[in-house]
């Protein structure tokens, strides 16, 4: 993992000790070393005006209030990303209606390894790397400059092709579906831009594929969607 | 659960044969009171009988032995009136009997009584015999007159009114039945929702609304009970998690250590394999609780399957799939619009359940199949795994009620509580599940109608 998303500041509340030294000690086994930590409301608002962490990981109940409050309270302070934490269903209606603006939220009980995922998804989404560039199998790509560097040429992006290019980078490696994508460049209800998606992601791998008929970086999922495959 | 009705009909019927029934018990005891007074009365010693007797045994000036050891016998007295007035002969008449009757005094007893005693007379081409009964054996109408008009018409009265009291008898019959049932209808619509355990809510007045405010109480202590479970249910699991996860976490850090004893890392990955068991059981007890009692509003939105099912697939593919499995999925061309009303959430939970049974099912790989089709009015997503499948026992098991819903003492474990999750989901979303036999392995079909 990126030493640049490991050195950010993250901040964990929750009223369970065994718990929180638990998290604890699963980020900085994943080489995360600036962690505070903060077991009631007070103290978490406290540290937050104190250390300013660049990340949050709240429990949904404390013992002197619930976590939606302190997600204001805190974003008040400092805008930062917020991960939930909680003991609820992930089916709970409570949890995406009062969502509020938080990031993304992990259900107990986790797997160590989703926690790390999810935490560096959340920062690497919240801050990019500068400058935006991404090495691909036979090119590099600026986002910022919207342009693809293929050894010496220098071939320009349209704002479609940025966004598609974009959009399977924020996933990178995994797939996206030919809906996300759909509605990522025309959004929403799609249905039925599936060929120009084709057309251009055709223009796509001419773009940044050596040999656009055999594409080593973005990859077709048959019938699914598309991956890209990164050099990062 | 009409029978109420006809338990109504029943009782209705049953009060006017009743009535019927007491009409003739009445003239049966009218015959038995009254039978030895009209053979005596009305029989060989009726004024009509004695008449005849009398005047085959007499003549203008005398009456011979027979006729007068009738009229004694019978405590009668007799006479004879000629036509001039004056009496010929008499039998036993009381002392102040007159001698001679004007026309006036005729035309006064002929029709009744001649000194308290009723009197019967018969004339002849002489004149009459007059029958003298004892006082107060018979009660004679003087005045008694009927008009023609009257007496024809009487048939017809009689006719017209038996006809209008039954009609009459039938409109209550009717009436009552109506009401009853408009009265009843509401408190056995009450019932029947209380026997399948919904809660319901009886709202009438008059002489049943108590039996409509305990049934409404009921209802309520039902509903509360529902709740107070599912919210059990609901703090249970959540209190469960936090520990879960302590627990999940400190085996995970087993597994990573540096420890070289294999025995301990082996350990460490049943402590978790089962801690993901005891994760997907608490979060699918809550949710089937949660839809059990009604709990759980429905996020209905118009969803295209299709999508959904690529995006699940997706998302599985991209967590990864242990290599022994191979995830495929297949879109007719003509479900690719299509979408209906649901929640999307559940949905997909309910294709996570299905999958996540194949490969439970299956430790030593399969193909999984997802299918996305329509049929008739329905669209068809089944998901098939062409792994060990079920034997013909196992299917009936799961035919069988959950442990949730059985009160048999057979506690265990049935069949997982995923499966019953999917049948609350679809079931949730008025859709129904097949289970086809498979040559091989084992299919499961959701269908949902598609919005007309």
């Amino acid at each position: 993992m990126d030493t640049y998303i490991l050195s950010k500041k993250i901040l964990i509340v929750d009223d369970e000790p065994e718990l929180l030294e638990l998290v604890k000690s699963i980020l900085e086994e994943a080489g995360f070393s600036a962690i505070v930590t903060a077991n009631t409301m007070q103290s978490a608002i406290e540290t937050c005006s104190k250390s300013f962490p660049d990340l949050a990981i709240l429990d949904v109940m404390l013992p002197d209030g619930d976590g939606f409050t302190l997600y204001n309270q805190i974003q008040s302070i400092n805008s930062i990303p917020i991960i939930f934490l909680t003991a609820k269903d992930a089916s709970d209606s409570k949890l995406t209606g009062l969502g509020l603006g938080a990031d993304d939220y992990i259900v107990k009980p986790f797997l160590p390894q989703e926690l790390v995922l999810r935490v560096s998804a959340v920062l690497r989404r919240c801050y990019k790397e500068e400058p935006s560039v991404l090495k691909l199998a036979s090119c590099e790509i600026d986002f910022d400059r919207a342009e693809v560097i293929k050894g010496s040429e220098i071939i320009p992006l349209t704002a479609k092709e940025h966004m598609l290019l974009k959009t399977l980078a924020d996933n990178s490696g995994k797939i996206v579906t030919l809906d996300n994508l759909c509605e990522a460049l025309w959004g929403e209800n799609p249905y039925g831009y599936e060929n120009s998606l084709n057309a251009h992601v055709r223009r796509v791998r001419e773009k940044i594929e050596l040999n656009p008929s055999k594409p080593e970086s973005l990859i077709t999922i048959k019938g699914l969607g598309y991956r890209l495959s990164t050099r990062n | 659960m009409k029978s109420y009705l006809k338990y109504i009909s029943k009782h209705i019927i049953l009060v006017i044969f009743l009535i019927v029934a007491l009409i003739v018990l009445n003239i049966f005891v009218f015959i038995a009171t009254f039978n030895g007074v009209v053979s005596k009365d009305y029989g060989d010693f009726s004024p009509k009988n004695m008449l005849s007797i009398v005047s085959e045994n007499c003549s203008k000036a005398s009456i011979n032995d027979v006729g007068i050891q009738q009229l004694s016998a019978n405590n009668i007295w007799a006479a004879f009136i000629d036509k001039e007035g004056k009496s010929t002969w008499t039998v036993n008449v009381p002392s102040d009997f007159p001698k001679k009757f004007s026309l006036n005094d005729v035309a006064i007893f002929s029709k009744g009584y001649l000194l308290d005693y009723p009197v019967f007379i018969e004339t002849n081409k002489d004149g009459m015999i007059i029958l003298g009964y004892p006082k107060d054996s018979y009660f004679k109408l003087t005045n008694n007159f009927f008009s023609t008009m009257a007496l024809k018409k009487l048939p017809m009265f009689l006719l017209i009114t038996l006809l209008v009291d039954c009609l009459f008898i039938f409109m209550i019959y009717y009436r009552s039945k109506k009401k009853i049932k408009r009265n009843i209808e509401p408190i056995m619509n009450g019932i029947e929702s209380l026997s399948k355990g919904e809660s319901t809510s009886v709202d009438v007045s008059g002489d049943l609304k108590d039996i409509a405010d305990g049934i409404n109480q009921a209802s309520y202590i039902i509903t509360h009970q529902n709740v107070a479970r599912a919210n059990w249910i609901a703090g249970v699991s959540h209190d469960i998690r936090t520990p879960l996860s302590i627990i999940l976490g400190y085996s995970d850090r087993i597994k990573t250590a540096a420890i070289d004893d294999s025995h301990i890392r082996n350990y460490s990955e049943i402590i978790e394999s089962n801690c993901i068991q005891i994760k997907h059981l608490v979060s699918d007890l809550n949710l089937v609780s949660m839809l059990e009692y009604d709990m759980q509003p429905l996020q209905i939105e118009e969803v295209r399957l299709s999508k959904l099912v690529r995006s699940f697939v997706a998302d599985t593919l991209n967590r990864g799939l242990a290599e022994q499995y191979a995830l495929n999925f297949e879109i007719s061309n003509d479900a690719e619009p299509l979408s209906i009303e649901c929640d999307s959430r559940l949905i997909n939970r309910a294709l996570s359940n299905l999958v996540n049974n194949c490969v439970k099912h299956n430790p030593d790989g399969c193909n999984i199949d997802i299918t996305l089709s329509t049929q008739d009015e329905y669209i068809k997503l089944s998901v098939y795994d062409d792994g060990v499948g079920l034997s013909e026992e196992q299917r009936k098991e799961l035919e069988k009620p959950h442990y949730m819903n059985a009160l048999d003492d057979r506690l265990d474990l049935r069949h997982g509580l995923g499966t019953i999750l999917v049948k609350q989901i679809v079931q949730a979303h008025h859709g129904r599940i097949e289970t086809p036999v498979t040559e091989k392995g084992f299919k499961i079909e959701l269908c949902f109608l598609l919005n007309s």
